[in-house]
């Protein structure tokens, strides 16, 4: 990843890197930059850092800074509580925590402290072996800490073209897979990332006019929304949108083609698990078969419903618990692994009915919530819709929906028309609780499924 | 039968006539099949119904619901 900064601040170190809100950074500052984070944790013998730094752009620096040190890094989700940041530390192994929180911990050290100029050398930057760490599943349950090298994920960007003048948006976190994504284009790319003060679509959607967006990739929730807010204005001058981390309904791909008529429209499907992803470009949802089994470093295919993949990008394995620190193993990258993500084949594409924790069990009939989310959401003045099951006295679960109504909508007659869309579902697939909420819980631009 | 006194009685005529059996029932009329006519995943969507309605039901009280009555007696006001 260093490499990838020096290589774009040796071609041109004025090009601004990333621009945030209130300050940017040129790709000869990010490079200085990191190499001051460098050398403060190396004279501090830091082998291992946990980033939890609200402030992106030093967010960025930091790991880039990580990466030139050889440090094992990862970054973490903004909303984690002191005691999660604690505890993924813990998880790493003994890892030192960059932060600008009040935490009071022996392994704390200041983000100021780590960012200030200092004389001590900086070193060579790390070539390979070096670690990253992503968190997953930090929405419900225990995180865990997927390890990577940096070497293997940017397997994929190897391919991409110096586009010095694209603008990407950031509304990913950094800690997701995504916003390491976006990253690592960006700076291979030698173009520039642009990251707003808040990832909320309506916020940062209306950033994208101002700053002359370009490129941006972001979840379907993410621009569903974007959409609402920019509408009745001029579109910006997108050249690229892509999707991701979601199920992509075919309603709001139109949408985007008919807001967005002169941008390509792509989705992207992968896990941090896989370390990869594959692109779909052809605007239409799913994926196509031919494309499970097109490229060398990772492929898919469906066993039973559900999609199975194997990947030469793969992480290195989950660190569970400190006590193993230096002990894992390196999966087996030939290996066939489940993904959790439930799919039929129709025609010559694979489409996504949900994650196989969000079936929902309707009195042992198995019912998959993708299908009637993108059934509901193509009803007129439905904004936006989560379906998920609903613990029920009778038959232990039924099928519960959500719904945001679009302004100028009568709820009662939406509910009715949502009703009358459903009609024809098998019975336990029919909606049996359907609300009107204000606003769905989202979680890094993403709908918060599972139960509701 | 007319109890207007109990706020359940209104929530079930009004089910009832949105999945079309609307029928006349009295307290002994059984939910399910001669009765109601009420099918099991219809009463789930009742008893969710009547939970959002009145903030609580008989079902997941864990009363063994079988009639119209019981649902009823649930919500009658003390005596």
């Amino acid at each position: 990843m260093i490499g990838l900064v020096e290589r774009s601040a040796e071609r041109d170190p004025d090009r601004p890197a990333i621009v945030g809100e209130s300050r940017s950074l040129t790709y000869g500052e990010l490079l200085a930059g990191a190499r001051t984070v460098a050398a403060q944790l190396r004279a501090r013998g830091a082998e291992r850092v946990a980033i939890a730094e609200h402030d992106p752009i030093s967010t960025i620096v930091i790991l880039t800074g990580c990466a030139h040190a050889g440090l094992e890094a990862c970054v973490l989700p903004t909303a984690a509580t002191d005691e999660t940041v604690v505890s993924i530390a813990d998880q790493i192994g003994d890892a030192v925590i960059v932060t600008s929180r009040p935490l009071r911990h022996p392994r704390v050290l200041a983000t100021a402290e780590v960012l200030a100029p200092t004389d001590e050398p900086a070193g060579e930057a790390a070539t390979d072996g070096v670690v990253l760490v992503l968190t997953t599943g930090t929405t419900s349950g225990r995180p865990r800490a997927a390890r990577h090298l940096w070497s293997r994920v940017l397997i994929p960007h190897q391919e991409t073209r110096p586009t010095p003048d694209h603008r990407w948006l950031l509304v990913y976190g950094l800690n997701q897979f995504g916003g390491l994504q976006v990253l690592l284009h960006v700076f291979v790319a030698g173009a520039t990332v642009y990251v707003p003060d808040s990832f909320q679509p309506r916020h940062a959607g209306r950033l994208l006019s101002p700053w002359g967006i370009t490129h941006v990739s972001a979840t379907p929730t993410f621009w569903r929304f974007a959409l609402a807010e920019l509408s009745g204005s001029a579109p910006p001058p997108l050249a690229q949108v892509t999707l991701g981390g979601e199920a992509v309904p075919a309603a709001l791909l139109a949408d985007l083609r008919a807001r967005f008529p002169d941008a390509k429209i792509s989705q992207i499907y992968g896990a941090t698990e896989y370390g990869g992803n594959i692109t779909v470009r052809d605007g239409l949802p799913g994926i196509p078969l031919d494309l499970l089994t097109a490229h060398d470093r990772i492929q898919f295919e469906v066993r039973d419903g559900e999609l199975w993949v194997r990947s030469k990008t793969a992480m290195l394995g989950y660190r569970d618990d400190a006590a193993n620190v230096g002990q894992e193993q390196d999966l087996d990258r030939s290996e066939w692994r489940p993904t959790g993500d439930l799919v039929e084949i129709v025609g010559d594409r694979v489409q996504f009915r949900g994650r196989a924790s969000e079936v929902i069990n309707v009195g042992g009939v198995k019912v998959h919530p993708a299908p009637i989310e993108e059934r509901i959401g193509s009803v007129d003045g439905v904004f936006v819709v989560r379906v998920g099951s609903r613990s029920n006295a009778v038959v232990g679960s039924i099928v519960a929906a959500e719904l945001v109504i679009e302004p100028g909508h009568d709820p009662e007659a939406v509910v009715a028309a949502v009703r009358a869309a459903c009609e024809d579902l098998p019975p336990a697939a029919r909606p049996r609780s359907i609300k009107v909420v204000d606003e769905l819980p989202t979680t890094g631009n993403k709908i918060a499924r599972g139960a509701l | 039968m007319s109890n207007s006194q109990n706020p359940a009685e209104e929530t079930i005529r009004g089910f009832l006539a949105r999945i079309g059996k609307d029928a006349e029932f009295d307290a002994s009329t059984s939910l399910y099949g001669d009765g109601l006519g009420l099918d099991s995943l219809e009463v789930a969507e009742l008893s969710v119904l009547l939970e959002d309605t009145h903030g609580r039901d008989p079902f997941s009280a864990g009363l063994d619901v079988t009639t119209v009555g019981q649902v009823l007696d649930f919500y009658a006001p003390a005596a």
